[in-house]
């Protein structure tokens, strides 16, 4: 069974750089990062985060409390942009409450609820009452939350494949409805910061002491974001940007190392231009992975060099919005799809000299171009890969 | 909506249910379970450097990864798979919540680079040298049926075999008490698309709409012994498997959609 | 037949063994001149980062990852044992 294209009908993502699409491509325009110095927790490590403002203060509708954390304040946040609830209701109404699936992308998903009750045990060494909830204690509280809170009622999962997470989410999706398991999907992903990974990133000396600098010759690591993102994905509509393909493997070399000759990255990006019936010539833009990690970006800048023609642009927009983990793909491809629709392809904030293995693919400045299909690459700790393939509303 | 697979390999592990031979003949009611619980399983197949790594979620994880593939005579290489787990390395999220709680620049590397949870499945295909795409993915107690239907989902899909591996570890420390779970379980199938197997014994999934979903509760022997563990909804699937006769079952996927297993 | 261990390094060859969960291999085993990094006891660099963690743990001080000695000072365990001697803040 060939995979099938699928209608993108809707879409948002909320992350440091603002809420919502609009807000989202101004900050891509303006060249105008969501980074900050790291304010997070009680005694910060010195690094950059990509932080959304405001969460503390915006609790969960009461109706939903018993999911009410960070991560899915961050999520219902996500949800109420763009009028995407709005969105995904009138699909539920279409094709009933059942017939839409949640796919749901995370690495740490409400860890940091956990990492709050210990903090706080009373003295017998039990869970504080406010946090008594099993719900937000385990991997699937994002898909649990999403699936709840737009009174669905069918499958849902929740995706956890570190940073490839939100990428897989949209294959996983287009299987369902290929089989007729779900009509429709809604897929995306949450990841906020939380103690687990900026200490667990900084125990890895991958966490770079200032604003990430993807591709260029002197980056030093990582900066760590939170984000929201959701799409809603159906067989058929009458207008929307496309899911054309993806491809899917792993590297199978080392946990927290890239393949060194990306060859996992390789095998996802052929399976995805196949998939899609595309070349690479036929790719104005590529979101690239682009973590500012020294071996992230070694390894994919060769890869794009020997891979694709001059004509094609790439770029990593995580100067913009920080590492955002298990939502970097939804993130990464809502970027994408701004960029189709715009006809805008955002460069690479805080490169200055680009890295030796970087081809005149790799983007610094934004361009202005006619586009029409866009990849997004995400390559996760533990090897496992992700490429999508998008095309313009046509 | 109904996927037809073959079941090619079947595994089980649990530590008065060391492998499928001892879990089925304990489930068809011929033996009684070990006094003795087993030491976790060695996750031989990995190079010494992984190996010494691996926190108990990869020990139980590949040992049953590699018994259902050695059973289905299929390469691990050659098969895309399916981790899923309830609620992951919950042991490794205490030590993460309680080191953080006291002294969070002395994180151990190690163990975060193990918290994240598709860490079996990375040192799977690590230890296999599988290019072949995993995932890992949780549904809180629907777990079990969700990975079911995922992993026939992509063998049907993709017309290749896949492999489907499915645990659940103790919990620890404070998080013991909102992610309740004792003892280690795992198990693993590999599957099949119907059209491309010689095996005899397959599955007819279908999914249903209900207006509460009533899973088939677990009724051998083996239920007492791994109850207590978040992955205990599995155990009715390989109760139908230790039987062989035909016999139908209901997982469930969500509170009010139903997995009809039929199991011939 | 390898060199002796001093007390220090044998107190170091348990820190390694225990730290990294090595199998197959004593303490008293250890060579203290053999390599501890790719040859010799095979160790990476994830078990380099891990070491260092416990090594400020125990003996109070930070083992840098850009010190430009650190190929040599990780070169053995006799070496590794002879920086931790001089820069211990520990007893």
């Amino acid at each position: 069974m060939q995979s099938r294209p699928l209608r993108i009908t809707a879409y948002t993502l909320c992350s440091a750089v603002g809420d919502g699409r609009a807000a989202t491509l101004a900050a891509l325009r303006e060249r105008r990062s969501g980074l900050s110095a790291n304010d997070f927790g009680p005694s910060p490590i010195a690094t950059w985060i990509g932080r959304v403002a405001g969460l503390e203060a915006q609790p969960l509708p009461a109706e939903f409390a018993h999911w009410d954390c960070r991560n899915n304040r961050l999520a219902w946040r996500g949800l109420a942009t763009d009028g995407f609830i709005e969105a995904a209701r009138e699909a539920r109404d279409r094709y009933g409450a059942n017939r839409v699936a949640v796919v749901m992308g995370t690495s740490t998903s409400s860890i940091g609820a956990s990492e709050e009750a210990y903090t706080r045990l009373d003295p017998d060494g039990q869970y504080p009452a406010d946090l008594r909830r099993p719900i937000v204690h385990t991997p699937h509280s994002l898909g649990d939350f999403v699936q709840h809170a737009l009174g669905l009622t069918g499958l849902s999962v929740t995706v956890a494949t570190a940073c490839s997470s939100s990428g897989k989410v949209f294959a996983q999706a287009e299987r369902l409805i290929r089989t007729g398991l779900a009509d429709a999907a809604i897929v995306g992903g949450v990841d906020s910061l939380c103690g687990s990974v900026l200490f667990g990133f900084n125990s890895l000396e991958l966490v770079s002491p200032e604003p990430c600098r993807p591709f260029d010759v002197e980056r030093r690591g990582i900066n760590l974001g939170e984000a929201a993102g959701f799409a809603l994905l159906e067989k058929q509509a009458p207008s929307g940007a496309w899911l054309l393909g993806y491809g899917e493997s792993n590297d199978a070399h080392h946990m927290s190392t890239p393949h060194p000759e990306g060859l996992g990255a390789r095998l996802a990006l052929n399976d995805a231009l196949k998939r899609a019936e595309l070349r690479p010539e036929d790719i104005d833009y590529i979101n690239l992975h682009g973590t500012a990690s020294q071996k992230n970006d070694e390894v994919e800048a060769k890869l794009v060099a020997d891979l694709f023609p001059t004509t094609t642009c790439a770029s990593s927009t995580k100067g913009w919005t920080g590492h955002t983990l298990g939502a970097a793909g939804i993130v990464e491809a809502a970027i994408s799809l701004l960029a189709l629709e715009q006809q805008l392809l955002p460069g690479t904030l805080n490169l200055r000299a680009p890295d030796p293995a970087c081809g005149p693919q790799i983007q610094r400045d934004n361009v202005q171009r006619e586009a029409r299909h866009a990849l997004s690459f995400s390559f996760g700790f533990g090897g496992s890969n992700c490429v999508l393939v998008f095309g313009r509303d046509r | 909506m109904t996927l037809r697979v073959a079941i090619e390999g079947v595994s089980f592990w649990a530590s008065r249910l060391p492998g499928w031979d001892v879990a089925r003949a304990v489930m068809r009611g011929e033996q009684a379970p070990p006094e003795t619980p087993s030491a976790r399983p060695s996750p031989t197949l990995l190079a010494p450097t992984e190996r010494r790594r691996a926190p108990d979620t990869v020990a139980v994880a590949l040992e049953v990864a590699a018994r259902a593939c050695e059973a289905s005579g299929r390469k691990p290489s050659d098969l895309p798979s399916v981790f899923a787990s309830t609620h992951g390395d919950v042991a490794i999220s205490d030590y993460m919540c309680s080191t953080l709680a006291t002294t969070p620049t002395l994180i151990s590397p190690i163990k975060f680079h193990n918290s994240v949870h598709n860490a079996a499945a990375g040192y799977w295909s690590i230890g296999t040298g599988s290019l072949a795409p995993y995932t890992a993915i949780s549904a809180y107690e629907y777990t079990f049926g969700e990975g079911l239907l995922e992993a026939a989902t992509q063998a049907v899909c993709e017309q290749r075999p896949v492999l489907y591996v499915a645990f659940d570890i103790e919990s620890k420390g404070a998080l013991s008490t909102m992610a309740r779970s004792r003892g280690l379980l795992g198990a693993a199938v590999v599957l099949a698309p119907a059209n491309q197997s010689q095996q005899q014994r397959g599955l007819i999934l279908t999914t249903e709409s209900v207006a509460e979903c009533h899973p088939t509760p677990a009724r051998s022997a083996a239920a007492s012994l791994v109850a207590e563990n978040a992955l205990a909804p599995c155990l009715p699937f390989f109760e139908v498997l230790a039987s062989s006769s035909p016999r139908t079952l209901c997982l469930a996927l969500s509170r009010q959609m139903a997995l009809n297993v039929q199991v011939n | 037949m390898s060199a002796t261990q001093s007390a220090g390094e044998r107190e170091l060859a348990e820190l390694i063994v225990t730290a990294l969960n090595l199998e197959g291999v004593t303490p008293a085993e250890i060579d203290p001149e053999a390599p501890l990094f790719k040859t010799g006891l095979g160790l990476d660099s994830i078990d380099a980062l891990e070491l260092a963690l416990e090594i400020s743990k125990r003996y109070g001080f930070q083992l840098r990852s850009d010190d430009e000695n650190n190929v040599r000072i990780f070169s053995s365990l006799r070496s590794l044992a002879a920086h931790i001697e001089s820069n211990r803040v520990t007893a």
